[in-house]
């Protein structure tokens, strides 16, 4: 046999390294608080944050509900203004590419809403909506809507022309066109625009609960820091993290299922 | 011309002219890009003047004025420009300070594999979380003033310059280094001659995402706490329920940050050319 069997060789710093560095994260960070270098009125240790994530699992004091509860909302409400987004933006994004009437109709709107940052609605959705849910639901939709759209009609548009003109030449009419050619290598772009709103939409709730809400993650940030307990708002951080990264692998599941069935 | 060879020839684009009807002025794109505007601008009229969202729309014209009166009137010790440039400042320095650290940084993990070790799990621990949520710590640590609202737009703006940095240089074609490997140079070669240059559209498309992540998070910085901004601006009109103050101060928001992303794709056109044109980013 002209080939041999080569035994891979595990590079066994790069596995260490990793674990040493998040050991001496966490060790640092509760040594700097234990031995009062950073006084533990700004900043919580680990183990603080931990005991209380605990205690919060089941005592509604002192912001008033349970993390369960912070959490359920803010996880209603993130999906709830992300699937709006989806559903409008997407469809809007595709016919804005194809179709010029409605390019002229939404184009100008689009480009006036499109630079202001989402969390500057947020006096006026206090104007119109309260602090109530439907608020915030409307920050995080014009957050989502944005990358949705754009990279619809960025998809449409890069579609390979060859294919438009040789469709036209066997007389297919342009709503054939669209559904047939445009939508279909639009969606690779489409999928790209799922994990870019999600972060989006992510980061707007936080801020949205920041300034306008009664329960949710951004909330018990925003109470751990008017109470001064940094370990509350450590946990909060903490959990909107986790949170984010746990939707963003949900979608990321879902998008393989998804392009799989397309390409087959 | 006439060409007397196949060479000779010229490719000449031909301009396909329509007949002018009134169907073609109606559905032509520039003229719905008019009538479009319009149609935004009244209806949003008509909807404050008949007040049907209550006294919380102004009308636009409420909203120039507004804008007008600003710019001479002074609005706790600042004129409309004063509230500009302090929005600005904060985020010119937030920003660079971001880039500073975050694209050498990333342009280290991406070259060496043990500073990649031993910087990627504690970065993978912050990176999923967002840059608004460390307002309230970083009002904590420093306080309501200058130095929390830079903290965050360096926090916003450091994520995006690392990724962008990182990836730039890990999804450069191998292809490229065995070119410099074979014309014989060595690896200070490859990294001066294809990594950084190759890497420089994703540096800007990182930048370009900081710039408007920045913008996020001085305005959610100054609506939670601050006496100067474009942010305070909009808070000032939330409290006073003068909604043309809102607006307003929105309208200007969204110039501020068109200009500035305008700059960033002005100076990127300047330090790579070669870029072609990438959809989506």
């Amino acid at each position: 046999m002209a080939y041999e069997h080569v035994k891979i060789k595990h590079n066994w710093v790069l596995i260490i390294l990793p674990m040493i560095s998040l050991l001496v994260f966490f060790g640092g960070w509760q040594l700097i608080v234990d031995t009062n270098i950073i006084p533990s009125t700004m900043l919580a240790s680990p183990s603080s944050v931990v005991r209380l994530f605990i205690d919060k699992l089941t005592n509604p004091n002192p912001d008033g509900a349970v993390i369960g509860v912070h959490a359920w909302m803010s996880a209603k409400e993130a999906v709830t203004a992300y699937v709006l987004a989806l559903i409008m933006g997407v469809p809007l994004g595709l016919a804005m590419g194809w179709f010029t009437v409605i390019r002229g109709i939404f184009r100008p709107v689009f480009e006036l809403i499109r630079p202001i940052p989402p969390i500057a609605w947020i006096p006026l959705c206090i104007f119109w909506f309260g602090i109530g849910i439907w608020g915030k639901v409307f920050i995080i939709w014009i957050a989502g809507i944005v990358p949705f759209t754009i990279n619809s009609w960025a998809g449409v548009n890069m579609t390979n022309p060859t294919f438009i003109q040789m469709a036209r030449t066997y007389g297919a009419t342009d709503w054939q066109i669209f559904t047939q050619i445009c939508i279909p290598s639009a969606l690779p772009m489409v999928f790209g625009a799922l994990q870019i709103a999600l972060a989006y939409c992510w980061t707007n709730l936080v801020g949205a609960e920041l300034l306008a809400a009664d329960t949710g993650l951004g909330f018990l940030i925003e109470m751990g820091r008017r109470l001064a307990m940094p370990e509350m708002v450590v946990l909060g951080m903490v959990c909107v993290g986790i949170g984010g990264a746990f939707i963003g692998v949900v979608v990321d599941l879902l998008e393989r299922r998804l392009l799989a069935w397309i390409k087959r | 011309m006439n060409a007397k060879t196949v060479a000779d020839e010229v490719i000449k684009p031909v301009k396909e002219r329509r007949e002018l009807s009134f169907q073609a002025v109606i559905t032509n794109e520039y003229v719905l890009y008019v009538v479009s505007f319009v149609a935004f601008l009244s209806i949003w009229h008509y909807v404050a003047q008949a007040q049907i969202l209550g006294k919380s729309l102004a009308t636009p014209y409420d909203v120039v004025k507004e804008m007008r009166r600003m710019m001479s009137l002074e609005l706790a010790g600042n004129t409309l420009f004063g509230h500009i440039w302090a929005s600005t400042q904060r985020i010119l320095i937030g920003f660079s300070l971001g880039a500073a650290f975050g694209i050498p940084l990333g342009l280290f993990m991406a070259l060496n594999r043990h500073v990649n070790a031993i910087v990627k799990p504690i970065f993978d621990l912050f990176k999923p979380m967002p840059p608004i949520a460390w307002i309230s710590i970083s009002i904590l640590w420093f306080g309501i003033g200058e130095a929390s609202k830079v903290f965050i737009i360096f926090i916003g703006s450091f994520v995006p310059c690392l990724l962008n940095a990182y990836n730039g240089i890990r999804i450069i074609d191998e292809e490229l280094y065995d070119v410099v490997r074979v014309l014989g140079g060595n690896r200070r070669d490859e990294i001066f001659q294809v990594s950084f240059p190759a890497a420089l559209p994703a540096l800007f498309a990182g930048l370009q995402i900081s710039i408007s992540i920045a913008w996020t998070c001085v305005l959610a910085a100054e609506l939670v706490g601050s006496r100067s901004g474009l942010g305070w601006i909009i808070v000032r009109g939330m409290r006073l329920t003068r909604p043309e103050l809102v607006l307003g101060g929105m309208v200007i928001i969204a110039i501020v940050a068109v200009l500035f992303s305008l700059a960033v794709s002005g100076l990127e056109r300047l330090v790579c050319p070669w870029k072609r044109k990438i959809a989506g980013l």
